[in-house]
């Protein structure tokens, strides 16, 4: 393949250019209420070529590897076509022979189909069956095999294969006309075992569900919130993260003078980090979708603004070196900059300290999803519980916070001392591409947060 | 069948593969083939990124053995028969079919879905150039902008072969034109943008409309003021409104009606909404964007009234959730309304504007979806919206949050447009019952 790739880079016109070829191999099985509601496998092949020509990108998508020197040559027709400056591309360091096999503890691939079907079977009756309110279920079970081939004109070549297996369980629970719903999930790159066993969390999640019809919706207002760990992380992620990668930034001068170095952001104690070889997570990589070797980067040390994520082309013009962060979700798009596993360090707070200082607060849980416009941001949490007198009180439901990432960065007056990066299978989404990441933190205190409600 | 895009060898192809899942004791097999053929360029931070070229395709295998079902995907033509044995064996542990087979070829209304004239006219360098144009204009009224754009013209092809005996190609083309700016003053950042995208080369492509739709929300925006708070009159412009009607077309979805997931259920023939909203799918709109003469089973497709003067008329069912539910299936692949319209009301979107004494102008939310949203709950941030004072937009509101439930706001009092944004085929609107929070 290396030799192949080679080759039909040998017909470059551009400055630059790069092929990826890959191949993905996916089963998903899945019940809803108290039948399988899907059965499917696939397998794909294909890649891009992706040509720089005086700045400007070429991309040409190919299915066979058979018409691969014509793509490249279509792609250096593209990139001709748009390229006006100057190529500039920071030195990513990548491998000119690398293999990057999966070790897994325990492989997906060979566990039978009837196995897995049987796991999500189990796991699904034992959600329907813990409380008479569970209307509907779902589970669904995915595993993933992807294979990266990659090389460059500048002489580059990486094999990494990249396992996923993914479990999410989800209760539905129905009084009259009100339904709510409740979710957990979690996913390994390493070991098909991680899915094993969670029948606890099945029972959970079906009576939280049940639960979450006799709460009452979150009133809203402005509120001092504790977050735990995975709301947390998604804070992390969604509030500041995104800010720090550096495709926003760097041909945009007003956002370069608001995210420089050295910019204050957020308390003195506040510690983010993005770590793309971070262990064995659905998040990791060894090589980013470029050929940089991916890294750890702080991007927040001691409330300071200290690192940018970076593509190659994003680094070469703030001067900066590549962090690994140039990630494509699938065979045929181009790598953008994004996150890794991105997480808040951990403080000195037991959770009895963070909690006996609110006397009137919201306590909120896990997400359901998040989103932001670069400086405001949203996420909603699965569920949460009123905070009176520093104590947990009732169960509440409908809890969506919302603000400024550049206040609440500096609302932060509380970090536990119980960071949890959790492997869950999250997906970020941006530019059309979902990328896996994992998100951590401690839990949280934030004064002042603006919580929606009815 | 139009013979002009009949791929005979392919159809062959798909018939034997059909064919053999039959001889190897399927009760029932179908194959969808789809490809595309891409051509797109983008602008970002104010200068042309990257042209592209993207050919893909793929096929979807589906058999039906001993009542169960199995599915297999890829996008080799040589594995076609592989992707037949592996849809077979996951078919004894699929999931239950509630049909017994694909049904027969029915009458199909031809829907016109391709204009040549797309791909004659819209080369890269066209699209280049208008979308430099886009840039140019945006640049204009503020340097500082920090603009993309982009523009694609797409030609997909797709096959469906059914053991029902339907052979069904299809080819559409699709343009897409848009524009998204990003405006930096300190901390305040401004995201707004404006795009358009139809199947024939019509009216809908014009440059000078798509940047007036952005300019308009940036003079909109010149100014931050205090958000409004409470329970007040809310302005949607049709892309909004279709946000909000979302949850409800969630349960009209026949999947979520018989699996018992949809507040809808057991409802028909309930005034469920407003008097006002009468919500039609349609998809035989001639070049719509989601237009389909047949669902992904060979069922002809169909226009078809969803509410009508706020009743709840029917549920969309595919053949599946329809055998699952005991009803007919409707011809909407997934349970899903291809493209759902509201008929208009009496007043004109500036007298629903200038109307409102004191309320909120929704152009985007942030996190819609990510409350109970089956339910009809929301809770969500104003990514941008203005407040409305004595009919005027005074200016734009931060930090704002909306909740409600798109039940009880569509139940009384909705205000509807005459006017239809043509490509949404949805009013502007006026609804009641929304709570903000800042």
């Amino acid at each position: 393949m290396k030799d192949r790739l080679h080759e039909a880079l040998q017909r470059s016109t551009a400055d630059y250019a790069e092929i990826r070829f890959e191949t993905l191999d996916t089963t998903g099985l899945g019940y809803r209420g108290t039948e399988v509601e899907q059965a499917s496998t696939s397998r794909f092949a294909g890649g891009i070529v992706r040509a720089c020509t005086k700045g400007g990108w070429g991309l040409a998508t190919f299915e066979t590897l058979d018409d691969l020197p014509r793509k490249v040559e279509e792609a250096c027709r593209c990139a001709a076509l748009v390229g006006k400056e100057t190529t500039q591309l920071a030195e990513a360091g990548a491998p000119s022979d690398a293999v990057v096999r999966a070790e897994m503890v325990r492989d997906f691939r060979g566990v039978p189909l009837d196995e897995k079907l049987k796991l999500v079977a189990d796991y699904n009756a034992l959600l329907l069956k813990t409380d008479p309110a569970i209307e509907s279920t779902r589970v669904i079970y995915n595993d993933s095999f992807r294979t990266v081939h990659f090389a460059s004109s500048q002489g580059a070549y990486y094999l990494e294969e990249r396992p996923r297996v993914v479990l999410m369980l989800m209760a539905v629970a129905r009084d009259g006309s009100l339904v709510q719903r409740a979710h957990d999930s979690i996913a390994s790159a390493v070991d098909y075992g991680a899915v094993l066993g969670l029948e606890a969390k099945a029972e959970e999640v079906a009576k939280r569900a049940a639960a979450l019809l006799k709460a009452p919706s979150c009133e809203g207002g402005t509120y001092t919130v504790l977050l735990n760990q995975d709301l947390g992380g998604v804070f992390a992620h969604e509030a500041f993260g995104h800010l720090s990668e550096a495709d926003l930034l760097y041909e945009n001068p007003q956002m370069r003078e608001l995210m420089y170095l050295g910019r204050p952001m957020g308390v003195k104690a506040l510690n983010i980090v993005d770590d793309g070889a971070f262990g064995h997570t659905t998040g990791t990589q060894r090589f980013d979708d470029e050929g940089t070797p991916t890294g750890q980067t702080d991007l927040i040390r001691d409330g300071v603004l200290v690192g940018h994520l970076h593509s190659r082309e994003t680094a070469a013009k703030m001067g900066a070196q590549p962090t690994g962060n140039a990630r494509a979700e699938r065979r045929n798009v181009p790598p953008i900059v994004r996150m890794t596993n991105t997480y808040i360090e951990a403080g000195e707070q037991s959770f009895g300290e963070l909690i006996s200082g609110i006397d009137r607060g919201i306590y909120a849980l896990n997400m359901i999803g998040g989103q932001t416009m670069l400086e405001m941001f949203t996420f909603s949490a699965a569920y949460g519980y009123r905070i009176e007198n520093g104590k947990v009180g009732e169960l509440i439901r409908d809890v969506t916070l919302s603000g400024n990432v550049f206040e609440t960065l500096n609302h932060i007056d509380g970090f536990g001392n119980d960071l949890l990066i959790a492997d869950s299978g999250g997906m970020c989404g941006k530019s059309g591409q979902g990328a896996p990441v994992t998100t951590g933190a401690p839990h949280l205190r934030i004064r002042d947060v603006v919580v929606g409600g009815r | 069948m139009e013979d002009a895009i009949f791929d005979r060898e392919l159809a062959d192809r798909l018939q034997r593969g059909v064919d053999l899942a039959m001889q190897r004791g399927a009760a029932g097999a179908k194959i969808h083939f789809n490809s595309s053929d891409i051509t797109e360029c983008s602008f970002e931070n104010s200068r042309l990124k990257s042209a592209a070229v993207q050919q893909t395709q793929g096929f979807t295998v589906e058999v039906l053995v001993d009542g169960r079902r199995g599915t297999a995907s890829g996008n080799e033509v040589e594995a076609v028969d592989e992707l037949i044995n592996r849809a077979i064996t996951l078919a004894g542990v699929g999931s239950a079919a509630h049909f017994s087979g694909y049904p027969a070829p029915a009458p199909v209304t031809p829907v016109p879905m391709f204009d040549a004239t797309v791909p004659q006219t819209l080369t890269l360098e066209k699209m280049v150039a208008d979308g430099q144009s886009m840039v140019d204009r945006l640049l204009d009224y503020d340097a500082t902008l920090s603009v993309e754009a982009g523009g694609s013209c797409d030609i997909f092809r797709s096959l469906l072969v059914t053991s029902g005996g339907v052979c069904h190609p299809s080819q559409r083309t699709r343009w897409s034109l848009n524009n998204w700016v990003q405006r930096t003053r300190d901390t305040d950042i401004l995201m707004c943008g404006f795009g358009r995208a139809w199947c024939a080369l019509n009216e809908l492509y014009d440059t000078d409309y798509i940047v007036e739709q952005t300019l308009q929300d940036l003079r909109y925006a010149e100014q931050n003021v205090e958000p409004p708070t409470g329970r007040v009159p809310v302005y949607v412009d049709p892309e909004s409104l279709g946000r909000f009607l979302w949850p409800i077309l969630m349960g009209v979805n026949g999947r979520n009606v018989a699996k018992g997931d949809s507040p809808l259920k057991g409802r028909l023939g309930e005034q469920v909404l407003d008097p006002a909203v009468t919500v039609v799918d349609n998809p035989h709109e001639p070049y719509a964007f989601n237009c389909a003469e047949i669902d992904d089973n060979g069922i002809s497709t169909r226009e078809q009234p969803i509410f009508r003067n706020g009743i709840l008329e029917r549920f969309l069912y595919d053949l599946d959730s329809a055998g699952l539910d005991g009803a007919e299936p409707t011809g909407n692949a997934g349970c899903s309304a291809y493209a759902p319209g509201v008929l208009p009301g009496e007043q004109s979107s500036k007298e629903l504007l200038t109307g409102i004494g004191d309320g909120l102008y929704i152009k985007m939310l942030m996190g819609f979806g990510q409350s109970n949203i089956l339910n009809g709950d929301f809770s969500a941030n104003v990514g941008l919206g203005y407040r409305i004072k004595d009919g005027k937009v005074v200016g734009r509101v931060k930090d704002t949050m909306v909740a409600g439930n798109v039940y009880d706001i569509f139940k009384a009092n909705v205000q509807l447009s005459r006017e239809r944004d043509p490509m949404y085929r949805l009013p502007y609107a006026v609804l009641q019952g929304v709570n903000v929070s800042a």
